[in-house]
């Protein structure tokens, strides 16, 4: 933990404010109340430790490491405005955009400010759920499937993301009869046949909530794939008992299919305990079902951060000369620099910036 | 069945051509796919998705560009931010200058045709929203998916990337099964692992480190060291792409580029090690683009002094591989997040072990970023400190990663599954973008 409880400071920012940083309450400061002092005696044990306050990032820096960062998201060096160039040959399509195009068309919100939009909008589903009930785009990344099986009732909160009643409640029931009977007849096929891969079970949450459409297609893939095992199940004999004496990684009837060929030539060295290596047991098909039906992240989820555990490494420093390691600190600013003659090219600058 | 009732002749038949587009921040990668071989496009035609408007207050749009000769203080205006369509106002000028417009080089006529377009994971929803909005109500093409791209990328013989060896009868599966993919683009790089097709989504991880952050570095070093180059993006970019090179022993490089404390003279650094480069800088006379050259030492100082020269000469040492260092090491310049290495295993770590075998024999890269030299080296080198040893580690990338994600969206497009992802225009109006927006999140499901 080097991060003085302090955390992230560069760039989860989207806006900046003028002369304003989190900076790290080293504590101890007379003038402050106690109320704002850390009442957790852990927290003060891990800011008392020693040489923290050396490392420790000045606001200054944090400012300019912040300026720095956003400076390198932009496309120019300057803002600029490009208007959209007037058309020689006029379109064939027609002028007319629908109210929704027009607003789209219309709006200057950068990436920034759809952005926070959206983390304002979790901020309050969060703090008030009942506001944000209507809200289509919170649900909108969560899949159908993922909001029938957990029994949150997305469909129902937003009406507006009117989803097609799945089938109703007979044909629901009829489709689930019939995945459980193919699954059954699956069951004697795979007894009958082991070197077929399987077709995978239909999960259940599937057949509820599929459209006619899928369930259409589905059942043409069913018939496909039953067509492909009876294609495939004539091998010699031989090959079938030697496969039988494999175990299939991963074990038939998962996600994935089994792996079909046959396998290497045996080695006097298979034996040695040696040489064995170790293989992970392979994830349950629940597992796998699980994770391929996850719903998304969001975007900042998504963004990898530092774990637990902080940055395994200090963090490297280099020369704001010539780009060596930065070995040097200046007394004055606290850039690093390589050597004396980086130094002297860097308090050019220091001393124009700052005075002597 | 509830299926039985409707026959499948009922709805519209599927259009028989597909654009397939991937609309990247830098470049769009665009073309027709149809049902017959002779008329489908092999590789995609590349535009710049931007407005640029050069010192001469000239202003190209998209495929324009290329008609530019002076790429000296040229400005852009892209549409796209963070990988996701942001200015329809400009990207919809863009689109219809290259599909729509009369005189358009791929003209397409969208009532009759599917968009296959891909997208970034985790995009945020109101952009998506719009983006669907656009397509049906402005555009009104008759089908539609919007797929995230790292996932189009299985659909291509993956196996064929790696040169895994094996007999020809050997079935190709698609989608391939087991892929982890990283996608390094412009705006960001995004690690994706796929199983048969689809994104494994709890494990998708992302690192603000794209095409443009490495490229505004190098301006930075640049006008720090050499000259003030701050209005030369694109010149920047063009010398990025040139010369820059992922180091495989960073250190060693570093203290070969080194100059030395005062007084002090390096044979390394004066003869330049085999690292140091020189950079011609286009004139915009009688040279347009950059050329790299071996560094002479001297040259340089050489150029300065006699009038005669024309040449303006940068000596690229350092800036070679620092830069794209920062892909290994965000943090050398502040940003706190892990390296491209740590970010796999990150990734790797939210799925269950049985997984890594796979996972880690069948790393893809894609994106401009790896065409840097070295780069699926280095990757593979730090995975290998980071995984048990038993597991074989295998990082490859395709013969042009740029256009890979539109050759896999293509290969998606005849297949199956576009049937079945795909939503017509009648299902927009009659559901709503929302509807619209959970069918593309819920994907293929499970059920192949």
């Amino acid at each position: 933990m080097n991060n003085f409880g302090v955390i992230e400071v560069a760039s989860t920012a989207t806006k900046t404010t003028p002369g304003w940083a989190y900076v790290p309450d080293t504590g101890g400061h007379p003038s402050l109340p106690a109320a704002l002092q850390p009442k957790n005696r852990k927290r003060a044990a891990a800011r008392n430790q020693p040489g923290l306050s050396l490392s420790d990032l000045t606001a200054r820096q944090e400012n300019k490491l912040r300026k720095d960062l956003e400076a390198l998201g932009r496309d120019n060096q300057r803002e600029v405005n490009i208007p959209i160039p007037h058309k020689s040959s006029t379109s064939s399509r027609s002028q007319k955009h629908t109210p929704n195009v027009r607003k789209i068309l219309q709006s200057q919100k950068t990436f920034a400010n759809h952005l926070d939009d959206y983390q304002a909008l979790l901020a309050l589903a969060e703090s008030n759920p009942a506001a944000v009930v209507n809200n289509p785009l919170l649900f909108m990344n969560k899949p159908l499937a993922s909001s029938s099986a957990s029994g949150t009732p997305a469909k129902s909160a937003s009406p507006a993301a009117a989803t097609p009643p799945p089938t109703n409640k007979r044909a629901a029931a009829a489709a689930k009869r019939a995945a459980a009977r193919e699954r059954e007849e699956e069951r004697k096929r795979a007894k009958m046949v082991s070197l077929a891969p399987p077709p995978p079970t239909q999960p259940e949450q599937q057949t509820e909530q599929q459209t006619e459409q899928q369930t259409e297609q589905q059942t043409e893939q069913q018939t496909e794939q039953q067509g492909d095992a009876e294609m495939v199940d004539v091998p010699t004999t031989e090959g079938q008992q030697e496969e039988k004496e494999v175990p299939s990684y991963p074990p038939d009837g998962t996600v994935l299919p089994a792996y079909k060929k046959p396998p290497p030539v045996a080695h006097p060295g298979d034996g040695d305990p040696l040489l064995v290596s170790v293989v992970p047991g392979f994830p349950t098909d629940e597992e796998l079902r699980a994770l391929m039906t996850a719903p998304p992240l969001n975007y900042m989820e998504a963004r990898a951060t530092f774990g637990e555990e902080g940055e395994r490494y200090p963090t490297r420093v280099f020369c704001e000369m010539c780009g060596y390691w930065g070995r040097v600190k200046c007394m004055k600013c606290g850039v690093r620099v390589c050597a004396l003659d980086c130094l002297e090219g860097h308090r050019e600058e220091c001393v124009t910036r700052y005075g002597l | 069945m509830a299926g039985g009732r409707k026959p499948k002749s009922a709805g519209p038949a599927p259009p028989s051509s597909t654009l397939v587009l991937d609309n990247g921040a830098d470049t769009i990668k665009t073309g027709f796919v149809t049902g017959d071989d002779s008329t489908t496009d092999k590789a995609p035609r590349v535009i710049p998705n931007c407005i640029a408007r050069d010192r001469h207050s000239k202003t190209y749009v998209g495929s324009e560009l290329e008609k530019c000769k002076d790429f000296g203080e040229i400005v852009f205006r892209r549409p796209v931010e963070k990988g996701s369509i942001v200015n329809w106002e400009a990207q919809k000028e863009i689109w219809d200058r290259s599909f729509f417009d009369d005189k358009a080089p791929q003209k397409c006529d969208p009532s009759a045709t599917r968009l296959v377009l891909a997208e970034q994971p985790n995009s945020l929803p109101a952009l998506q929203t719009h983006c669907d909005q656009i397509v049906f109500e402005e555009y009104g093409f008759s089908s539609y998916y919007r797929g995230i791209g790292p996932s189009f990328n299985a659909y291509q013989d993956i196996q064929a990337v790696f040169h895994t060896p094996r007999t020809p009868d050997t079935i190709i599966d698609v989608p391939a099964e087991v892929i982890l993919l990283i996608d390094s683009g412009y705006s960001h790089t995004t690690v994706t692992p796929l199983l048969q097709g689809r994104l494994l989504h709890p494990a998708i991880r992302r690192l603000d480190v794209g095409g443009k952050l490495m490229t505004n570095h190098l301006t930075r070093l640049l006008s720090v060291r050499h000259f003030d180059m701050r209005n030369e993006t694109y010149i920047v970019n063009e010398m990025k792409e040139a010369a820059c090179y992922v180091s495989l022993d960073f250190k060693g490089d570093l203290d070969k580029t080194w100059k030395g404390t005062r007084g002090e003279r390096r044979e390394d650094y004066a003869t330049g090690a085999g690292i140091a480069k020189d950079y011609v800088l286009p004139d915009s006379h009688t040279r347009f683009h950059g050329i790299v050259r071996d560094h002479e030492p001297g040259a340089a100082a050489r150029a300065r002094k006699s009038a005669v020269s024309t040449e303006d000469i940068l000596t690229l040492r350092n800036e070679r591989f620092s830069v794209p260092e920062l892909l290994f090491n965000p943090t050398d310049i502040g940003l706190r997040q892990p390296g491209l290495a740590d970010l796999v295993m990150q990734s790797l770590s939210v799925l269950p072990v049985g997984l890594w075998p796979g996972l880690l024999a069948n790393i893809v890269v894609v994106g401009g970023n790896a065409k840097f030299d070295n780069f699926i080296q280095r990757l593979q080198v730090e995975l290998l400190e980071r995984v048990p040893d038993e597991c074989v580690v295998r990082v490859a990338r395709p013969e042009d990663p740029i256009i890979s994600t539109w050759l896999g969206a293509a290969n998606f497009a005849k297949h199956e599954h576009a049937d079945r992802l795909a939503v017509t225009k009648q299902e927009y109006e009659e559901h709503g973008a929302a509807w619209v927006a959970r069918k593309f999140a819920l994907g293929l499901g499970l059920d192949t």
